[in-house]
C-alpha cells in the first residue's frame, strides 16, 4: 500500500483533533456551533473519510462493519438528542452557579 | 457577512499579557488577555467570514480547514501552558465580542477555579496500545487439507475459540496497562479506540488512555512506559505527549 501519509502525521492529527474536538472545555459560546455539533464531529469526519473514493483509495471496508454508519442518519438523529439533553442539563447547571 | 468575534482559546491563571505576546493565534492573530476576577481568558479576533455561524458549519466539515485551525488552536494552549497553568477549550468558542467572552467565563468561575487547582504543576501524556501479531509465532494452520466435513469443522472451531481467546487475553492486557500506570499518575481517563481511517493506523487500539502527571513524577511515568513497552511486542504501546491537560479540562466529572 502506498500513497498513505507518514504515520507520525496522521497519527498526530488523530491525537489533536481528538483533544481538540473531544475533550477540553466547554463554554457555551455565542455563536452556536453549537456543543452539538462539535461533539457530532468525530462522527461527521468519520464520515467524511468513508467517502466513497477515498475509502477505495485506501482499500478498506471498515465502515460496514461500523454500527454507527451503517444504521445511517437515524443513529445521528438519536444522537443529536441524547446531546440535546445533555446540553439542557449543563445549562441548567451553569446558570444555576452563583 | 462581515465583521469580527473574540475566540477563546483557554481559562488560565492571571497573567501578564507581555508573556503570551510570542503567541500567535488562528490566522496569525495576535493574542489577548482578558481578565475575568482572578482568571485570565486568553482569546484573538477572528473574521465572521470564517466563524460566523452559516461559514463555521461549512468549514468544520472540511477536514484541510479543521486539521489547520485545531492545530493553530493547539499550538496557542501549548504555548500558554509553558507560562502557566491553562485550562484548555475545546474549539469553536466564539463570541460576539470580548465582553460576552467575559461574560460566560464568569458563570463558571468557580469550576474553573477549581479545574485550575488541579492542573497546577502536573501535564498530560497518552498511551495508546495496539493489537500487534507476534512476528516470532507462526500460524499454526496444518499442512494438509482437512480430510473430512467433520475434520474441517473441527479445525475451523479451533481457529475460532482460539481467536476468542486471544482477543480476551489483549482486552485484559490493556486493563492491566491501563492500571499499571493509573497508579503512577494523579488522574487517568480511558477513550474511545480512534478510528483507523482518520489515525492511519490500521492496527487495532486496545487502549486510548490520557494520564495528568505531576510535572515532578515524568521520569517515574516514563520508566513504567519503558518498562510495559519492553514486555510487549515492538510497536504495541505507544506514548504521545506532553499534553496540554485536555482530557482533565471537564467540568462535569467528579
Amino acid at each position: 500500500m502506498t500513497g498513505i501519509a507518514p504515520r507520525n502525521e496522521s497519527d498526530g492529527l488523530a491525537d489533536v483533533l481528538e483533544r481538540v474536538l473531544d475533550k477540553g472545555l466547554v463554554i457555551a459560546g455565542d455563536i452556536q456551533v453549537n456543543l452539538l455539533d462539535i461533539e457530532l464531529l468525530t462522527i461527521k469526519i468519520r464520515l467524511l473519510v468513508a467517502s466513497v473514493d477515498k475509502a477505495k483509495e485506501m482499500g478498506i471496508d471498515w465502515w460496514e462493519h461500523d454500527p454507527t454508519l451503517s444504521s445511517g442518519e437515524r443513529n445521528l438523529v438519536e444522537e443529536n438528542e441524547r446531546l440535546r439533553r445533555r446540553l439542557g442539563e449543563l445549562e441548567t447547571a451553569s446558570e444555576a452557579e452563583p | 457577512m462581515s465583521g469580527s468575534a473574540t475566540y477563546l482559546y483557554a481559562v488560565t491563571r492571571p497573567v501578564d499579557g507581555s508573556s503570551v505576546s510570542q503567541l500567535r493565534g488562528i490566522g496569525g492573530a495576535p493574542l489577548r488577555v482578558l481578565e475575568v476576577g482572578e482568571l485570565g481568558c486568553v482569546v484573538s479576533t477572528v473574521s465572521l467570514d470564517e466563524f460566523g455561524e452559516e461559514p463555521l458549519q461549512r468549514n468544520l466539515a472540511d477536514l484541510g480547514w479543521l486539521a489547520r485551525v485545531a492545530r493553530e488552536h493547539d499550538a496557542v494552549v501549548q504555548g500558554l501552558a509553558e507560562v502557566t497553568t491553562a485550562v484548555p477549550l475545546r474549539l469553536g468558542a466564539v463570541y460576539v465580542d470580548d465582553g460576552s467572552a467575559a461574560v460566560r467565563v464568569a458563570r463558571l468561575r468557580a469550576a474553573a477555579r477549581a479545574t485550575l487547582d488541579v492542573l497546577d504543576g502536573r501535564e498530560e501524556w497518552g498511551v495508546k496500545m495496539y493489537a500487534v501479531q507476534p512476528e516470532t509465532e507462526p500460524q499454526t494452520v496444518p499442512a494438509d487439507r482437512p480430510s473430512s466435513g467433520l475434520e474441517y469443522l473441527r479445525r475451523r472451531r479451533g481457529e475460532l475459540a482460539r481467536k476468542t481467546i486471544d482477543a480476551r487475553a489483549l482486552a485484559e492486557d490493556a486493563d492491566a496497562v491501563f492500571e499499571e500506570l493509573r497508579s503512577v499518575s494523579v488522574l487517568a481517563r480511558r477513550h474511545r479506540p480512534q478510528d483507523p481511517a482518520l489515525s492511519g493506523v490500521k492496527r487495532p487500539m486496545l487502549l486510548n488512555a490520557a494520564f495528568l502527571v505531576d510535572r515532578d513524577g515524568r521520569p517515574e511515568f516514563h520508566r513504567a512506559v519503558e518498562r510495559l513497552a519492553q514486555a510487549r511486542p515492538e510497536g504495541a504501546v505507544v506514548r504521545t505527549g506532553p499534553w496540554p491537560p485536555y482530557s482533565f479540562a471537564t467540568l462535569d466529572d467528579a
